[in-house]
């Protein structure tokens, strides 16, 4: 789902840059002294495999793309805080190495994907961990797609109010809200329940291996 | 961005990057994208149509929704297309001629954390890609005839627990050689 450069209008990036930073100071605090040589290889690797997921997309007519995120994975393994960094990476490398994202779309994909998605995913998990733990990675996991779609579809279906020529034709990215929102959220109900599988691979294989969890 | 530091070709960058989403005028954004393209040197083909395949499928989707809705409304509006696929082009075509010409280690060098991290994710997309391709051909190999759906789906779940391993192992020992370089203290 990640929204390309040129799309979104200075009054949209300008902002988000600025709640990024912040978020991701927020993140990268003790990040050295969290890692060590048992973390790194485990988050380098899911890291890789959520680059990878993402770069597997298709195009929706609502100015994005469809694909699997990764970020449930790595925001239940390894916490909120990591998963954010991580997922920040994948999409700068995506945005630099395949033309995916961009870097003033950036902050906005990266807090709508890596920080709300993660967020979610381990608000979810916590909330029916009790009640059956497949289930709630299965749910996390679906989720942590669903609520970055809905932002991203939000972000994307303001544009044309925010920034518009005198005559009121749009600046930027022309669709609004009431095209956006069904245009990325049907398909992400469906890659969701994708996600939601593949995270519980990941998640089975890590209990496999002992990983902490 | 030729002779020029790594670090400061990242700033250059982030400098002009920004830049088109402030402009709405097509001349000035066609007249940025052929000094881009005139400024990126001998691999300026290369870069502009590596960049215009990144675009296409995108632009593409959005340009015809905008031209549908155009032909539904009895007017299309030919300036905001050529503007925003001028625009996405010219952001594209930056990011893709910095990453062509600039290190992006080197570039930020200077951050131990970013570094970190950069090299974690480079090092392991590109054994990812290397696996990937060894193990469909491993797997072509070992079946004369089209092997059954069954086949398939067992071949796939040992891949992936053979990838994950095969991964961690690997990035087990790029963390020891930096750990041993000093990257964790």
């Amino acid at each position: 789902m990640h929204i390309p450069d040129g799309f979104l209008s200075p009054q949209t990036w300008l902002p988000a840059a600025v709640i990024a930073l912040g978020a991701w100071a927020w993140a990268a605090r003790g990040l050295r002294s969290a890692l060590d040589e048992t973390l790194v290889p485990r988050l380098a690797m899911l890291t890789a495999l959520a680059y990878g997921l993402g770069l597997i997309m298709l195009p929706l007519p609502g100015g994005t793309s469809g694909h699997a995120l990764g970020v449930a994975m790595l925001a239940l393994l390894f916490g909120l805080r990591l998963a954010f960094l991580a997922y920040s990476g994948v999409l700068l490398l995506q945005a630099l190495l395949f033309g995916a994202g961009g870097l003033t779309a950036l902050p906005i994909n990266a807090l709508a994907m890596g920080l709300a998605g993660g967020a979610t995913a381990v608000a979810t998990f916590r909330l029916l961990r009790g009640f059956n733990e497949t289930v709630a990675v299965a749910v996390a996991a679906w989720l942590s797609v669903i609520v970055p779609g809905a932002l991203v579809a939000f972000v994307l279906g303001l544009q044309p109010l925010i920034a518009t020529k005198p005559d009121g034709s749009p600046l930027f990215f022309p669709f609004g809200i009431e095209i956006t929102l069904p245009a990325i959220l049907v398909p992400h109900v469906f890659i969701g329940l994708g996600e939601a599988a593949l995270t519980l691979l990941v998640w089975r294989y890590a209990r496999m291996r002992k990983w902490r969890a | 961005m030729a002779g020029m530091k790594p670090r400061h070709a990242l700033y250059l960058y982030l400098a002009a990057l920004p830049a088109p989403t402030f402009v709405h005028d097509p001349r000035l954004l066609a007249l940025g994208l052929a000094a881009a393209v005139l400024c990126a040197g001998g691999e300026r083909w290369r870069i502009l149509k590596r960049s215009l395949l990144a675009i296409l499928a995108f632009n593409l989707s959005v340009s015809l929704g905008v031209v549908l809705v155009g032909l539904w409304q009895g007017r299309i509006d030919s300036g905001w297309l050529l503007v925003a696929n001028l625009r996405v082009l010219l952001m594209v075509f930056l990011g893709f001629w910095f990453v062509a010409r600039v290190d992006l280690l080197a570039a930020l060098a200077g951050w131990p954390t970013a570094t970190l991290l950069a090299t974690l994710a480079m090092g392991q997309t590109r054994s990812f890609e290397r696996m990937l391709k060894d193990f469909r051909l491993a797997f072509a190999s070992r079946n004369i005839v089209r092997p059954s759906l069954l086949d398939r789906r067992r071949h796939a779940g040992a891949q992936a627990v053979a990838l994950l391993d095969k991964a961690q192992a690997q990035s087990a020992e790029v963390a020891l050689a930096m750990r041993s370089r000093g990257a964790f203290d």
